[in-house]
């Protein structure tokens, strides 16, 4: 029973989280450098976990398998997945050929996400990079799809492939803190004037 | 629930998180999809939707949108496809158990690239797993099938 039960959890909860979690983006009135920097470390936590480099993987169009779960050494999506400049395997093998809208219940099983799975864009690269390079390219309108960071903050509210990062299905260690706390992070680090850390 | 399997339109009685290949294989008697893993790991399941190869056994009955090709929908013993007339010429098939999968991500791969590489090929067909190794006589047949698309 116990089994059950936490079966049926597993099969309703990511939908709840996805479906009605309501993240409101009100920036602070006011922060300081240092908060700012605090805020940071808490981003990069979530921006270097697994959940979100493993698909961050700037000029590399493979996508990788790393954290808890693919055990001590990242390495490279199984099968020879590409993705393409596409970014979404067009030219190769589409991502929606496997993965497809909600997370299946059996562990290994390819994480899903209503709006479609693809990597992120070339100049988003987090994969293996240092907090200070992650950080340059999240304030850059140039390379940050010309967002301000309250824009930013409201398209992780909206989009659905980034709310998967916290709820990714069995077996699978979600982003830490959570996506609210995230958002939150954001507009504090803005309110401060988007400081980046030395390294 | 409806749905659409090689131009038949079928009512079903079974819950939406279902997966497809469960409908096909034990509703609706399609057996031409094969469990392999359950997973998506394996490409033993794979049917088209709308054209486009989709791995059978993860995708929920529910949240099937468009129309399901399995791969006695693709052609037939007297009216082969082309891909399936290279598999034949090429004897591709050892143990064969594997093969539905690969001949509709084949199909799929040449309706989106007529004319593959060698490497194209490997990058579209790396998801389907062939414990038999036929993948030498798999790459040529698919050669044979596009020459044989560009004739036509």
């Amino acid at each position: 029973m116990r089994r059950l039960i936490f079966a049926v959890l597993m099969a309703t909860v990511p939908a709840v989280a996805l479906s009605a979690e309501d993240i409101q983006t009100n920036p602070p009135a006011s922060a300081t450098e240092a908060e700012g920097l605090e805020a940071w470390s808490r981003i990069y936590e979530v921006t270097s976990h697994s959940r979100c480099s493993n698909c961050h993987t700037g000029p590399s169009d493979r996508p990788m398998w790393s954290g808890p779960s693919y055990g001590a050494e990242p390495r490279r999506h199984g099968m020879n997945i590409r993705a393409g400049e596409s970014r979404i395997g067009a030219e190769t093998l589409p991502c929606s050929t496997c993965h497809g809208a909600q997370n299946g219940e059996v562990p290994h099983s390819p994480p899903d996400n209503a709006s479609g799975w693809m990597l992120a864009p070339v100049e988003a690269h987090w994969f293996g990079q240092s907090s200070r390079t992650i950080c340059e390219q999240l304030r850059d309108p140039a390379r940050n799809g010309g967002r301000t960071l309250n824009e930013v903050a409201q398209h992780l509210g909206h989009d659905l492939i980034l709310r998967w990062a916290w709820a990714p299905g069995p077996g699978r260690e979600p982003a830490p803190y959570s996506l609210q706390e995230h958002v939150d992070d954001l507009l504090i680090w803005g309110v401060a004037g988007a400081p980046c850390p030395q390294q | 629930m409806r749905l659409n399997v090689n131009g038949q339109t079928h009512e079903v009685d079974v819950q939406e998180d279902m997966p497809l290949l469960w409908v096909l294989r034990d509703e609706l008697n399609y057996t031409g999809p094969k469990f392999g893993c359950g997973i998506a790991m394996c490409g033993a399941c794979t049917v088209h939707i709308d054209g486009v190869a989709t791995r059978s056994c993860t995708l929920q009955v529910g949240d099937v949108d468009g129309e399901v090709t399995t791969i006695e929908g693709l052609g037939t013993p007297d009216v082969q496809h082309i891909v399936q007339q290279a598999w034949v010429e090429h004897q591709v098939a050892q143990c064969g158990y594997c093969q539905p999968g690969q001949i509709m991500q084949a199909s799929s791969l040449l309706d989106a690239n007529p004319e593959p590489t060698d490497d194209d090929i490997d990058v579209a067909m790396s998801g389907n797993l062939c414990r038999c190794a036929t993948y030498p006589r798999i790459r040529a047949a698919i050669h044979t099938a596009a020459a044989k698309m560009k004739e036509a």
